[in-house]
């Protein structure tokens, strides 16, 4: 059938393809447009490895047909430092021992993302929750719980150093 | 001077950076240019012999370049750790998800698509789906020499005198499930030939055995084969099995073109290693005092349609039958069994959790009919420097579990108050 | 990859609804897809054509007029679960927050909720005890059914071939009301409900004049249990009548299930959570609407 013309900003940049709408977005992402990055697990919206950020949204790209996502904006892991810089968050994630195989890492990488970019200091019940539809088999997740404290707090640092 | 002493400290790790942003390259994230597709047609028939298998009309959908079955392969159709007991391609189903046909394909549509259609014509057998029928006398036989692969013992004592004569006895029967690892990296890799040698990238636990089976397999002496560890998400023991390895390095070896292939979840729940589900009858028995004077236990592990690494498995659960305690007498017996389940192979433990469920309970038990606490009763019996293991073994350096136990105590009386009324 | 042999991206529900009017069955309206999307990679849905309903701003949107609440179809979960409107009805904002994940919250819809007709659906039993309707349009015109009637069965609905779920509406509950949702899952996220229960109950001089009491994952779809609101009606709470109803629940539960395998599970674990919920909006703090 037709192709789907997407136009939608992939980390910033704004992308142009034709599609087949039967592909989902973790396809385009990954085989389209080689961003690795985001993983598949489940394919059926269990376990978090393909999240990605749409419109400010956490969602699972798996469960993302390519069309729905048009004239929006994706980030994507490859999408979260700057510039080859870390950010604080993956550099929390290391320093917390938050990695371990890094398959699911990704993933819970952008779900602690969106959660601190509404919640910028949540407590341990509510960093669980923003993570629970994140499956990591390795961790165990209490270190993955830790680094997103880190990194919470890193951040709360940086504004009030900001704000002074 | 570089620093050297990192024991003790925290050392960064060396793929941290690149798995933080998404850069490590797992077996599906590998890309090259111009690979067909793989996918393989695997049995819904548990226990059966392949009559034909007909692939006319899978070659006839455009973008299929080839289909492959168990007469294509080129070596030695059997690979396995321990045990060369199963075929890449089979001629003979053993359990639902065994592969019967591989196909490549232009594009993973085209591959999906041959799939539906290829027509195989099995002569099914009656499926056999736990240890008791499996080994009762006129069973048919799973593998040629039959469905108890192998037995191990563990004898120390004389533990039927001990029984005879104990205080208190306690006989339980204990089963385990199966459990899948559930890494969350599905089996994935790729192959291509680099000037007549096989380069497989795959995510693997077990390269230099990988190495081994593909020979093997494939009819290559071993130095035209690598085998190259793609970052790898998750083993748990699960990915020491062979999984992609041979349909990869079968597939570019014989079409001179790279390959790839990726199991979804289902195909890697349904053709993959378990851990071995055991049935456990256990007597122990113990003086007065509480201190054992005897165990007594036979364990039947599962293996399922391929043994895997079902020998140590259940070898360890031998060894491992006493749990960390010190019994003078012993007498273990532990079959691995063939059935026409999925196969079980080594996860976390090997065995030993499934043991210690059951030794761990048969304490609690023999403390209740003994009016000990549970606490007690492990103290009474841990492994001390000096002790003598199952096996015979004298622990003449340091053993943990004294140590340990008073710890978890402690710990469990700091953060659960009260804990059971029990008096230290 | 799905084989879809069409993709349509409407621009408004005029548009929409003269596309699926023409299809027969040919098209299928796409909401947030959670559903839809694995099941037609799984090949459990024969791949068509679908019509995808996000592009229309028709179907977004909460409002509140007076007393009456309207909720476009396409709001997604997350919109639900945070909308400072619905601080009037916690039993669809706590159902909403009990859906699947993060990431299922921010793209499944109620509308989508609705038309999936599952046993179990979260919001579908918070939307039950809300006597809520769903307006329903198609090229031929509309139509308002009460949600419960909608739904006919495990997957099933009385939806009409080119007819979608507009928007659903309910009156807030009267003053003095008080409202929750409980669910009983296999772990906290991603888990589908074992069961699940929404409860509104309004107070008049200290006794219960008014009881909306629905189970869901109890019967093919959700629904008021009126024999359990009566064990409410005219009584002051007190733990008697928590236990009064945990124990009427239980009955309900077991003649709902018949001689299905989880009766003996479910007629115990309703006991827990019909006192968790009844305990909360009793003795718990806050939370009274007016
Ligand atoms: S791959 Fe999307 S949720 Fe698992
Ligand atoms: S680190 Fe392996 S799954 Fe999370």
């Amino acid at each position: 059938m037709e192709k789907f013309q997407l136009k939608m900003k992939v980390n910033g940049r704004t992308v142009t393809v034709a599609v087949e709408p039967g592909l989902r977005l973790l396809d385009v992402l990954r085989d389209v447009l080689h961003l690795t990055g985001t993983k598949e697990g489940c394919g059926e919206g269990e376990c978090g490895a393909c999240s990605v950020i749409l419109d400010g949204e956490l969602v699972d790209s798996c469960l993302v047909l390519a069309p729905q996502a048009h004239g929006k904006e994706v980030v994507t892991i490859e999408g979260i430092s700057r510039e080859g810089e870390l950010d604080a968050l993956q550099r929390a994630f290391l320093t917390a021992g938050a990695v371990q195989c890094g398959y699911c890492t990704p993933g819970m990488i952008l779900a602690a993302k969106a959660l601190l970019s509404r919640n910028p200091n949540p407590g341990r019940q509510e960093i669980a929750r923003g993570i629970s539809g994140n499956l990591c088999r390795c961790t165990g997740y209490a270190k993955i719980v830790k680094a997103v404290e880190l990194a919470a707090a890193e951040l709360q640092q940086k504004e009030g150093a900001a704000g002074v | 001077m570089s620093e050297t002493c990192v024991v003790g400290k925290s050392a960064p790790r060396v793929d941290g950076p690149a798995k933080v942003s998404g850069k490590s390259q797992y077996g599906a994230d590998i890309d090259i240019p111009g690979a067909l597709f793989l996918k393989v047609l695997r049995s819904k028939t548990p226990h059966g012999m392949v009559k034909r298998i007909d692939v006319a009309e899978a070659l006839k959908i455009p973008g299929v370049v080839r289909v492959f079955t168990h007469a294509d392969v080129p070596g030695e159709n059997s690979y396995g750790i321990i045990v060369k007991d199963q075929p890449a391609l089979t001629d003979q189903v053993r359990f639902r998800g065994d592969a019967l046909a591989l196909v490549a394909a232009e594009t993973e549509e085209a591959a999906k698509q041959a799939l539906e259609v290829i027509k195989v014509e099995i002569e099914e057998l009656p499926p056999l789906y736990d240890v008791w029928s499996a080994m009762a006398e006129k069973a048919q036989a799973i593998h040629a020499k039959g469905n108890i692969l192998t037995v191990s013992r563990v004898k120390k004592g004389d533990a039927a005198a001990a029984l005879r004569t104990a205080a208190v006895v306690v006989s339980r029967r204990y089963t385990t499930q199966r459990v899948e690892h559930s890494y969350i990296e599905t089996e994935a890799g790729v192959a291509y030939m680099d000037n007549g040698i096989l380069v497989i990238k795959a995510g693997t636990q077990n390269p230099h055995y990988d190495r081994r089976d593909v020979s093997r397999v494939l009819g290559l002496p071993m130095h035209k084969v690598r085998i190259i560890q793609a970052a790898t998400g998750g083993g748990f023991g699960g990915k020491l099995d062979i999984s992609v390895q041979c349909f990869l390095g079968l597939a570019a070896l014989k079409l001179g073109r790279p390959v790839r292939m990726v199991y979804d979840r289902r195909e890697s729940i349904a053709a993959t290693g378990k851990r071995h589900p055991f049935l456990v009858e256990y007597t122990s028995a113990a003086d007065r005092e509480g201190k054992l004077l005897a165990v007594k236990a036979k364990i039947i592990g599962d293996t399922g349609a391929y043994a895997s690494y079902g020998p140590a498995t259940l070898n360890r659960a031998a060894v491992h039958a006493t749990g960390p305690y010190e019994v003078p007498n012993v007498d273990i017996e532990a079959l691995c069994v063939y059935t026409n389940n999925p196969f079980s192979g080594a996860m976390r433990g090997f065995g030993t959790p499934q043991m210690a469920f059951a030794a761990e309970s048969q304490m609690d038990l023999l403390a209740q009919e003994l009016e000990l606490t549970p606490l007690e009763i492990r103290r009474r019996n841990v492994l001390r420097p000096g002790s003598l293991t199952a096996t015979g073994q004298r622990l003449d350096h340091s053993v943990g579990i004294s140590a340990t136990l008073e710890a978890a105590w402690e710990k469990a009386g700091r953060v659960m108050p009260g804990l059971g009324g029990e008096v230290k | 990859m799905l084989n879809l042999s069409a993709y349509h991206q409407p621009k408004s529900l005029p548009e929409a609804l003269a596309l699926l009017g023409s299809s027969g069955r040919a098209l299928r309206p796409l909401a947030g897809g959670t559903d839809l999307v694995p099941a037609l990679t799984k090949g459990e849905t024969e791949p068509l054509g679908l019509v995808d309903l996000s592009r229309i701003p028709e179907l977004r949107g909460i409002s509140r007029v007076d007393n009456q609440i309207r909720i476009g179809s396409l709001s997604t979960f997350g919109e639900i679960e945070n909308s400072p409107l619905l601080l009037a009805v916690p039993l669809l904002r706590e159902a909403a927050a009990a859906v699947g994940s993060p990431q299922i919250r921010s793209q499944g819809t109620i509308g989508g909720n609705i038309a999936n007709a599952s046993p179990a659906a979260d919001t579908v039993t918070a939307l039950a005890a809300l006597d809520a309707v769903a307006r329903l349009e198609s090229a031929a015109g509309s139509r308002s059914v009460q949600v419960s009637e909608l739904l006919c069965g495990v997957g099933q609905t009385k939806l009409l071939p080119g007819e979608v779920i507009k928007e659903i509406l309910f009156q807030v509950p009267p003053q003095g009301s008080r409202s929750g949702f409980v669910k009983l899952g296999r772990r906290k996220a991603l888990a589908i409900a074992r069961m699940n229960l929404a409860l509104v109950i309004t107070f008049e001089a200290g006794r219960i004049s008014r009881a909306r009491v629905a189970l869901g994952a109890v019967g093919p779809n959700p629904s008021r249990r009126p024999a359990l609101e009566l064990v409410l009606l005219g009584q002051e709470p007190s733990r008697t009548l928590i236990d009064e109803f945990a124990m009427a629940a239980s009955k309900e539960v077991g003649q709902m299930l018949g001689t299905r395998p989880s009766v003996s599970y479910k007629r115990e674990a309703v006991k827990g959570i019909a006192r968790d919920l009844l305990q909360r909006l009793f003795f718990g703090a806050g939370q009274v609407v007016g």
